[in-house]
């Protein structure tokens, strides 16, 4: 729109695109502030942190806070424990999420909407609703305050994202390339194997990206299941990132970098294929 | 929910004649475990949650039959109350504002320019985020000695007391820590569908002299309302069980009724099943409200081709 | 394990540390195989049956949870313990979550499945009425002693008996002090800390407008377990009470001495001597306020004083604070709120070692091995005697500054349901300070809610 509306001379077509530039500097500096906020609070002393007004500096930056954290074995334990519970969830969702993707963009079977649907409205499905009876069962099996837990609560809200995004990837595929691998002998399972799998793998790809960030980042069912720091992901720690009487603010800005910056990394490096992954249900309505 | 846009011929035999189909057959066996788990996991849940609810059960042990009562002891907690105002208000207002700035945003950038991809990439960063994280972050911003937005708040006299000792600027503030954090993705959501729509169409409108105005909503707005609907309904329930936020933005202050159904069941040593009841309110009302998109708007969520 | 940073902080200062993991542990969070424990899944099993757990070497095994040991004493207690006892009683440590709440879980969860295997619980006072209401933990009656409890400072004890019997032996103590700017105080020409509220607020108010402090009283006033201490405090220094002290399935909390109590919290915010944000402070905020020198008088646990002079943590030097019990109402005692923690015994597990438990329960509270406590650790003793020990008070000056107030402790409501109790108390304090209720409707609706959760207690 703002483009279709430049008309006239030259000036005001550059003038313009200076006020869409300032638009969107302005929109990207909203939208990474706080993070630098938070870089800074990760690098002051405890005195400048608590300083009034609060942008004051009177000591130069200190690594403190990261030596802190780094030097907390729970911290370094944390890390090692979302890093568990995100992958397992990852590779588990990728797994079940692809068989039943393939099916349903590939192959024919009645009740297929059915399928979805059911798929779909789980992510409808308010995740509080269940942790009171989970953590009940879950208790009775002996799994409470277990990686499982956490798992298999993560994987079942995943899904319908993993099966939703592949079912759109396979069926990007050409058709032909299996047929024609039916006609050689090959079975359906053996044509998904052979096929359709390698073909995927820059959507398989990108779903895992996605998956990995939704269970890195889950709150819920971490803090519901899981009360040790043996277990308990940085979702969790960092909140609670105190000791008995006090919170570490520095401390707590520093933990918010260290989880942050490797999802912003993968970000920058794929946010193509990202976005492409987020759009592709929307769009395909 | 999903209507099939091309209803399935239903083959003679019925569901054994579908797994004499050794096509069909490994159809099936491929989604099962998926299916497997949804129900176990979420769907069998929920009944248990159902029955939990109808008894006087602790998280020690179940009790016997209660009827509603917990029910009616739910309906006439102000903190149940409480949590519902929030959250209806906290969904409907910070919906609204990600979907209009998100469409200004979408409809701005929806052009080729340089430093595209930067743009993407900074966007996506507040929604990569952790939640929960950023909530903790911005209440640390929020805060009256070292939270700089109080501070500036408070220098320009648009607060009267600090931010975090009031639940409505905890509302407020609520809002719009999500509204930054989610309004980037929906402006992806939205351009997305944007460029789905050729320009050809934009250009035989102009020619027939019609106006931006109206060319946005002659044109714009239909042929994006299957994108937007699903947007919308992903963000509205999203915002309806808001947890995270509230939880660690607030100091558990402010309720939610998600927050609501977490203290019932996993702080509070008496009102387990109070709290099962409100998962089922949730429950029930999250589907309502999904159901009113699809049914409503009629939204098509079918991938079906 | 690595010292405190905070050296004479009292307890648990570091950052939780959580070392390496137990081959347990392992074993127990490592099954990662999905379907197969999520359908199947077997029960954990509860270690009640059968005789004790033993050692190679014939000893009966301890397992002794407890929150993380930053100062590291007392790690060093119990590797000195098992080498006297060795071949009888092998104490093995099991480190906690630092949070009362989660370490709370993981031991009720371990006793829904029957028990566990954790013998010796060092754990919050707040638990013993439920923990003994569940018959969870074991009655100590017996073998703690009238005799021997005499020793032991009041509230700590108080904390302890539920229905009658004695279920924890008090292992340190922690008690709500006034911090107070002696430098400020000296300038204003006020000689004395403020013995009454009233004083309090006069001499800050008086120092606020002269010396220009941004903060007259700093206290700990946000909807969580510590407002509800704060609200106590001031309920229970003008002579309210929560619970009837005979019969404790009685609420008693609705009287013009609770009211008049809430009313001094409100006039804090109200008279300006607190801002507003009080009603949001834990002991975080009000730290920083106080050791960033802007506040003449803070409510806070003893630990701070161990901060300040900290050039990281504090602006302000050790000689211009002064401890002292906090203020009273006109013609009232002081109150302090009671913290701490305590041991108790699993009532699950077998006779011996619930005895080998108590031999070493014995050994910890014991005069020497608390002294070394308080020494290494800043841990306030619970036996009144350590108060008047010199090298005590020379190693520990919060202990000779707070003198008798470390003593005065008042506990929480001992009910087997204080946890809802709490939340109803931590919401309703708030909701005074905030200015959304007033101190009248507070507790009106306090004393309907909390007779409500009592009604629910299990018999």
């Amino acid at each position: 729109m703002a483009g279709a509306t430049a008309r006239g001379g030259e000036g005001s077509r550059s003038f313009n695109m200076i006020l869409f530039y300032v638009f969107l500097i302005g929109f990207v500096l909203v939208s990474i502030a706080p993070l630098i906020w938070i870089f800074k609070m990760s690098i002051v002393t405890r005195a400048d942190l608590f300083a009034s007004p609060a942008a004051t500096l009177t000591a130069a930056p200190i690594a403190g806070s990261y030596e802190t954290i780094f030097g907390d074995a729970s911290f370094r334990r944390a890390l090692l424990n979302s890093t568990i519970i995100a992958g397992v969830t990852t590779v588990i969702c990728l797994f079940f999420g692809s068989l039943a993707a393939y099916s349903i963009a590939r192959l024919r079977f009645s009740f297929k909407s059915s399928v979805m649907t059911l798929i779909l409205a789980i992510s409808f499905f308010p995740g509080v609703a269940i942790i009171a009876p989970l953590f009940l069962q879950f208790s009775a099996f002996g799994i409470i305050d277990t990686y499982v837990s956490v798992i298999i609560a993560n994987t079942v809200f995943a899904l319908p994202l993993t099966v939703w995004l592949l079912v759109a990837f396979f069926k990007e595929l050409p058709k032909d390339l299996e047929e024609a691998a039916k006609i050689d002998g090959a079975t359906t399972i053996q044509a998904f194997q052979k096929v359709i799998v390698p073909l995927a793998a820059p959507g398989v790809f990108t779903c895992a990206i996605l998956t990995f960030i939704h269970a890195w980042n889950e709150f819920l069912f971490a803090n519901t299941f899981l009360f040790t720091p043996a277990t308990q992901p940085v979702t969790v720690v960092i909140p609670n990132f105190a000791t008995t009487y006090t919170t570490d603010y520095g401390a707590q800005a520093a933990a918010a970098v260290v989880v942050t910056v490797p999802l912003v990394i993968l970000v920058l490096i794929f946010q193509r294929r990202i976005v492409s992954g987020l759009t592709a249900g929307a769009v395909k309505g | 929910m999903a209507t099939a846009t091309q209803p399935q011929k239903k083959k003679r035999g019925g569901i054994i004649g579908e797994f004499k189909n050794p096509e069909r057959r490994t159809a099936y066996l491929m989604v099962l475990p998926t299916l497997l788990i949804i129900l176990t996991i979420a769907f069998f849940p929920i009944l248990y949650a159902v029955v939990l609810s109808m008894t006087s059960s602790t998280v020690t042990g179940i009790g016997s039959f209660a009827g509603v009562s917990n029910y009616v002891a739910m309906f006439q907690n102000p903190a149940f109350i409480e949590g519902l105002y929030n959250t209806v208000v906290f969904t409907v207002i910070s919906v609204f504002f990600e979907f209009i700035i998100g469409l200004a945003i979408a409809l701005a950038i929806n052009r080729a320019f340089r430093g595209r991809g930067l743009v993407r990439a900074a966007v996506l960063v507040p929604w990569a985020f952790p939640t929960v994280i950023s909530a903790v972050m911005w209440r640390l911003m929020f805060q009256d000695q070292v939270g700089v937005i109080n501070y500036v708040a408070n220098a320009l006299g648009v607060i009267s007391q600090p931010i975090l000792s009031d639940r409505t600027l905890l509302l407020i503030s609520a809002i719009g820590v999500d509204v930054w954090k989610t309004t980037p993705f929906m402006a992806l959501l939205l351009l997305a569908g944007l460029q789905t729509i050729p320009g050809e169409v934009y250009e035989a409108a102009k020619v027939d002299g019609a106006s931006v105005v109206q060319r946005f909503f002659s044109i714009t707005m239909p042929l994006l309302k299957p994108a937007l609907l699903v947007a919308l309904l992903f963000r509205t329930l999203e915002s309806y069980r808001v947890f995270d936020l509230f939880w660690a933005m607030s100091n558990r202050e402010l309720e939610s009724l998600s927050t609501f159904v977490y203290t019932g069941v996993r702080i509070s040593q008496l009102q387990f099943a109070q709290g099962n009841a409100a998962s089922v309110f949730i429950f029930l009302t999250a589907f309502l409200l999904a159901l009113v998109f699809i049914k409503g708007f009629g939204m098509q969520t079918s991938t079906e081709d | 394990m690595r010292r405190a940073r905070r050296v004479g902080t009292g307890r648990a200062v570091g950052r939780r540390g959580f070392g390496a993991v137990s081959r347990r542990d392992f074993l127990r969070i490592g099954g990662v195989s999905l379907a197969g424990a999520a359908l199947l899944g077997t029960a954990a099993c509860g270690g009640g049956g059968g005789g004790p757990q033993t050692a190679d070497d014939g000893s009966i095994v301890v397992v002794f949870s407890a929150a993380p040991d930053d100062s590291g004493s007392l790690t060093s207690l119990i590797e000195q313990f098992n080498e006297d006892r060795a071949g009888e009683i092998q104490i093995d440590y099991r480190q906690q979550p630092t949070d009362t709440g989660a370490y709370f879980d993981q031991l009720r969860t371990q006793f829904q499945a029957g028990g566990g295997d954790i013998a010796l619980i060092g754990g919050d006072v707040i638990w013993p009425a439920q923990f003994a209401a569940n018959g969870w933990i074991s009655d100590l009656s017996d073998l703690f002693t009238e005799d021997m409890r005499s020793g032991f400072i009041e509230g700590p004890i108080e904390s302890n008996t539920y229905d009658g019997s004695v279920f924890g032996v008090p292992w340190f103590t922690d008690a709500g002090v006034l911090h107070y700017r002696q430098d400020l105080l000296d300038d204003a020409g006020i000689s004395e800390p403020p013995a009454t509220w009233t004083e309090l607020k006069e001499m800050a108010s008086q120092i606020q407008e002269e010396a220009g402090t941004e903060w007259g009283y700093v206290f700990q006033g946000g909807n969580y377990e510590g407002g509800t201490v704060n609200g106590l405090e001031f309920i229970n220094s003008f002579g309210g009470a929560v619970l009837n002290e005979d019969d404790v399935t009685q609420v008693t909390i609705d009287s013009p001495e609770s009211v008049a109590g809430l009313e001094m919290a409100r006039s804090m915010v109200d008279d300006e001597v607190s801002q507003q944000a009080v009603s949001t402070y834990t002991e975080e905020e009000s730290e920083a306020a106080f050791l960033n020198g802007n506040a003449v008088f803070c409510r806070n646990w003893p630990y701070m004083y161990g901060l300040v002079g900290d050039p990281e943590a504090s602006q302000i030097e050790t000689e211009q604070v002064g401890v002292s019990a906090l203020p009273a109402a006109e013609d009232g005692e002081s109150v302090s709120g009671l913290g701490g923690w305590n041991f108790y015994v699993n009532a699950a597990v077998p006779q011996e070692t619930q005895d080998a438990a108590w031999e070493f329960i014995q050994f910890m509270t014991d005069p020497e091995q608390q002294k070394f406590r308080a020494l290494e650790g800043g841990f306030l003793p619970t036996l009144t005697d350590l108060y008047d020990d010199p090298e005590i008070l020379d190693e520990v000056p919060v202990i000779a500054l707070g003198g008798e107030a470390l003593q005065r402790t008042v506990p929480r409501p001992v009910s087997p349901v204080y946890s809802d109790m709490s939340l109803q108390m931590a919401e309703q304090f708030n909701a005074v300070l905030n200015g959304n209720a007033s101190p009248e409707e507070a507790i009106t609706t306090l004393q309907e809610n909390l007779q409500g959760i009592a009604d629910q207690a299990p018999e």
